[in-house]
C-alpha cells in the first residue's frame, strides 16, 4: 500500500512536471546582436551588454514577453566593421532570431544598415552616430540621447555664448566620431556668428599635446571645443593643467570621450574640475525615473563580477532602455510583427529608466537629451565620489538642469 | 601540358563548379558571408606567399594593399559608379603600381628593415586616406550595392563566386611561379641574394616582379570587400590584423609550396569563423595565439613541412 502510494506520488509529480513542461515549452523569443568584447570598444561594449542582460533577467522575472522567455544571442565583433555582416547573417539565417539589436558604436553598426533596410528588419541602435542619415531606414531606433545632428554643438556653443564667448577654438581627433562633431560645430558656429580662431585636427594616438595647447592658447579663444578619444582626452587635460590655457577661456570641453568612464575619471581626479563635457546619465536628482534606482543597485553588484565599469552611467542604462522600448512595443501591439512594432515606436512616447523617449522620422531622438555637465570639487584617486550628486553639475538641457556654469574656466578649475 | 597541370586545372574547374552549384542550391545566406571571408584570406595568403614565401621578403603591408584595393573600389563607385569587374581590374592595376614601388624598396632594404618599411607604407597610406574627404575620410563611407546580375539572386552569392575566381587566379599564378624559372630564381635569392646575383640570377627584376604580382592580387582581393561590407572606414580597411593573420596563415600552412598558404588560410580562416560564433569572447584571441605559437615551435615549416617529415619518417621506419 505504502509502496503504491509512493508510486502514485511519483507519477503525479512526473505528470505535473510534464504538463508544466508543456506550458513552458513555447520557444523563447531570441534577440540577436554582436557586441565588442575584444578590441578598442570592448570596455563600453561589455558595460552595455550587462545593461541589456539585466533587462533580460527583469523581463523574464516578470513572465517574459507575451508569455515567452527572452533569450540573448551575442557574438563578439572584435570592435571591427568587417566582422558584423557575417555575424548578423548567422543571427538571421542560422540562429533565426526574432529581433536584432545593433552592436555598440558607429563603425560596427554602419555595415548593417543596408542589410536591415533590404530585408525590412527592425534594428535597435546602440550609441551610434548618424548611421541612418544617408540610408534612411524607417525601422531604425537609436537608444542614445543624441537627438538632431547639430544639437550637440549648439548646446555647448549656447553655454559659451551666454558666458560671453565670441571666438572659438576647435581641437579634434582625426577619427570618425570626432570629425562628425567638428563638422557640425563649424556649421553651428557659422550660424551663430562665432568666429573660429583655431581649428586643428591631430592624428589618433597622439600622446604629447603641449605644443598644440601652446598654439591654442596663443590664439586666445573664448570657447574651446574639444572632440577627443580616451587616451588623448587624458593627454589634453594634463597639458592644459601644466601649461594653462589663458584667462580668456569661458568654457572648455564639449566632446571628450573617456571622461564618462570610471577608470579614466579616477585617474584624472582633480584635473577634471571645470571641464564642461557631454554625458548621457548622471546621478543628479533630475535623472531618476521609475526603475532607475533599482537598475543601478543591480548593476553595481553585477559589475564587480562582470569586471566592467563600476559606475556604468554612460552606456548600461541605455542598454536596459533598448529592452524596455521593445518590451512595451511588443506588449502594446501584442505581436512580434516588426512593422507593427516600428509603427508603434514612431507613434508613441515610451517611458524608460532614462526618461521618456520619443523618436523622430529618422529613428533618432526627437529632442536631444545629451547632457552638458561641469565637473566640480573632484578630488584625486576616488571613484566612489562620482556616485554622489554635485560632482558633475548638469547645465543642459533645461529639464535636467541642476546648476549654472561657473566661468571662466580658470575660476572653475579651483 | 604536364599530367600534373591537367590534374590541377581539372581540380580548379571542379572547385568553381562546386561554388556555382552552392550558390544555386543553398538558400541560407550565412555560408556565403563566412565563406567569402575565408576565400578572401586564401587569395591574400597565397599572394603574400609569392613574395614572403618564395623570395623570403616578409611583407607586413598586406593591410596596406588590401585597404588600397577597398578604397580604389570606393573611389570608382563614388566617382563614376563603376561596375564590380572594373573595380577589381582597377584595384589590381593600382596594386601592381604600389607593388612596384615596394619592390624598389628592396633595392636598399632586406630582412627586418624591409618588414618595418612595409609597416610604414601602411601607416602613410592609411593617414592619407583618413584625410581624404571625398572617400569619407575618418568617418567612413556607406555604399549602396547595385542590383545583382543573373544567374545569382543575391549580391553576396555573386561576391562569393567572384572571390572564388580570384582564388583560382591567385593559386594558378603562384603555382606557375613556383614551377617556372621565376620560382627557382626567387628561391636562389632567398637562400643567398649575393650568390644568386653573382651566378647570373636577375635578382632585382625578380624581386620587383614578385612584388608587382603579389600586390596586384592583394589589391584585387580587397576590391570586392567594399561591396561586401557596403561600408568602408580607414581603421577597418587598413587594420593590421590582415597583415598578421595572413602571415600566420602562410606560416601555419608552410611557405615552400603553393598549397601551404591555401591549407593555412582554410584552417585558420575556418577556425576564426567558427570561434567568432561559438566561444565569442577574449578566449578566441587566446586560441589563435596559442595555435600560432604551437606551429612555430612544433612545425617551423608549417603543416606541409610537418606532413612531409612524417611521411619521410614512416618510409624510413619501414625500410
Amino acid at each position: 500500500m505504502k509502496r503504491r502510494a509512493l508510486f502514485g506520488g511519483v507519477v503525479a509529480v512526473a505528470m505535473v512536471g510534464l504538463t508544466s513542461g508543456v506550458v513552458a515549452q513555447q520557444p523563447p523569443i531570441k534577440i540577436g546582436m554582436s557586441m565588442a568584447q575584444t578590441g578598442g570598444l570592448a570596455g563600453g561594449g561589455k558595460a552595455s551588454l550587462l545593461g541589456i542582460e539585466i533587462w533580460r533577467d527583469d523581463v523574464n522575472a516578470r513572465g517574459g514577453l507575451l508569455g515567452r522567455k527572452v533569450e540573448l544571442v551575442v557574438y563578439d565583433d572584435k570592435s571591427s566593421a568587417s566582422e558584423t555582416p557575417a555575424i548578423y547573417s548567422k543571427l538571421l539565417d542560422v540562429d533565426k532570431v526574432d529581433f536584432l539589436f545593433a552592436p555598440y558604436a558607429t563603425v560596427p553598426t554602419a555595415p548593417l544598415m543596408p542589410l536591415v533596410k533590404q530585408r525590412g528588419l527592425l534594428l535597435m541602435g546602440n550609441f551610434s552616430f548618424q548611421v541612418n542619415s544617408k540610408v534612411g531606414h524607417d525601422m531604425w531606433f537609436n537608444n542614445a540621447p543624441w537627438g538632431p545632428a547639430d544639437s550637440w554643438a549648439s548646446a555647448f556653443l549656447d553655454l559659451g555664448q551666454k558666458a560671453g564667448g565670441k571666438t572659438m577654438a576647435l581641437l579634434t581627433a582625426d577619427q570618425e566620431f570626432a570629425q562628425n562633431l567638428a563638422l557640425t560645430a563649424r556649421e553651428v558656429a557659422k550660424k551663430r556668428g562665432i568666429s573660429i580662431v583655431f581649428d586643428q585636427a591631430y592624428p589618433p594616438n597622439t600622446v604629447e599635446f603641449s605644443g598644440i595647447i601652446r598654439a591654442l592658447k596663443a590664439a586666445k579663444p573664448d570657447i574651446v571645443y574639444v572632440a577627443s578619444y580616451p587616451p588623448d582626452s587624458a593627454g589634453i587635460l594634463r597639458a592644459v593643467n601644466e601649461i594653462g590655457i589663458g584667462d580668456d577661456v569661458k568654457i572648455f570641453g564639449g566632446g571628450m570621450v573617456g571622461l564618462q568612464f570610471a577608470s579614466v575619471m579616477q585617474n584624472m581626479g582633480s584635473l577634471l574640475n571645470g571641464v564642461v563635457n557631454y554625458n548621457t546619465w548622471l546621478p543628479e536628482p533630475s535623472m531618476y525615473y521609475d526603475g532607475t534606482k533599482a537598475f543601478f543597485e543591480t548593476y553595481t553588484k553585477r559589475a564587480v563580477e562582470a569586471k566592467v565599469d563600476p559606475l556604468g552611467y554612460y552606456l548600461a542604462p541605455f542598454g536596459y532602455a533598448s529592452g524596455q522600448l521593445l518590451e512595451q512595443a511588443v506588449k502594446a501591439t501584442g505581436s512580434l510583427d516588426q512593422k507593427a512594432i516600428a509603427k508603434y515606436l514612431h507613434g508613441n512616447e515610451i517611458k524608460t529608466i532614462v526618461g521618456p523617449i520619443a523618436f523622430s522620422a529618422d529613428g533618432e531622438r526627437k529632442e536631444t537629451a545629451t547632457l552638458m555637465a561641469q565637473f566640480r570639487g573632484v578630488v584625486d584617486k576616488n571613484v566612489e565620489q562620482f556616485r554622489s550628486q554635485g560632482k558633475q553639475v548638469i547645465l543642459f538641457p533645461d529639464q535636467f538642469k541642476s546648476g549654472d556654469l561657473i566661468s571662466p574656466y580658470e575660476a572653475a578649475q579651483k | 601540358m604536364s599530367r600534373n597541370s591537367v590534374v590541377f586545372w581539372i581540380g580548379a574547374a571542379l572547385f568553381l563548379a562546386a561554388v556555382v552549384l552552392m550558390t544555386q542550391v543553398i538558400g541560407n545566406q550565412y555560408p556565403f558571408f563566412a565563406g567569402y571571408v575565408i576565400l578572401q584570406f586564401i587569395v591574400l595568403a597565397v599572394a603574400w606567399s609569392i613574395l614572403g614565401g618564395y623570395a623570403g621578403y616578409v611583407n607586413f603591408g598586406t593591410s596596406a594593399f588590401f585597404g588600397v584595393g577597398v578604397y580604389t573600389a570606393v573611389f570608382l563607385v563614388k566617382a563614376i559608379g563603376a561596375p564590380l569587374a572594373v573595380q577589381i581590374a582597377a584595384a589590381a592595376t593600382v596594386g601592381a603600381l604600389l607593388g612596384f614601388a615596394v619592390g624598389l624598396l628592396t633595392l636598399r632594404m632586406q630582412g627586418i628593415f624591409f618588414s618595418i618599411a612595409t609597416i610604414a607604407v601602411t601607416i602613410v597610406i592609411e593617414t592619407s586616406v583618413t584625410n581624404w574627404r571625398f572617400v569619407g575620410g575618418a568617418a567612413g563611407i556607406q555604399i549602396q550595392r547595385p542590383p545583382v546580375m543573373p544567374p545569382f539572386d543575391n549580391y553576396v552569392q555573386m561576391l562569393f563566386f567572384v572571390q572564388a575566381l580570384l582564388v583560382v587566379l591567385a593559386v594558378a599564378t603562384a603555382r606557375y611561379i613556383q614551377i617556372s624559372w621565376i620560382g627557382r630564381g626567387l628561391q636562389a635569392l632567398k637562400d643567398d641574394e649575393l650568390a644568386a646575383e653573382c651566378t647570373g640570377v636577375p635578382t632585382l627584376r625578380l624581386k620587383v616582379l614578385a612584388c608587382v604580382i603579389s600586390g596586384a592580387l592583394m589589391c584585387a582581393a580587397g576590391a570586392p570587400a567594399a561591396m561586401y561590407l557596403q561600408y568602408a572606414d580607414p581603421s577597418s580597411a587598413f587594420n593590421l590584423n590582415y597583415s598578421v593573420t595572413v602571415l600566420a596563415m602562410s606560416l601555419i600552412g608552410g611557405t615552400a609550396h603553393w598549397m601551404g598558404p591555401v591549407v593555412g588560410a582554410i584552417l585558420l580562416g575556418v577556425t576564426q569563423q567558427l570561434l567568432a560564433v561559438t566561444i565569442s569572447s577574449e578566449v578566441n584571441v587566446l586560441v589563435l595565439g596559442i595555435m600560432l605559437v604551437l606551429f612555430v615551435v612544433a612545425a617551423p615549416e608549417g603543416l606541409l613541412g610537418l606532413i612531409g617529415r612524417l611521411v619521410r619518417y614512416r618510409a624510413g621506419g619501414k625500410a
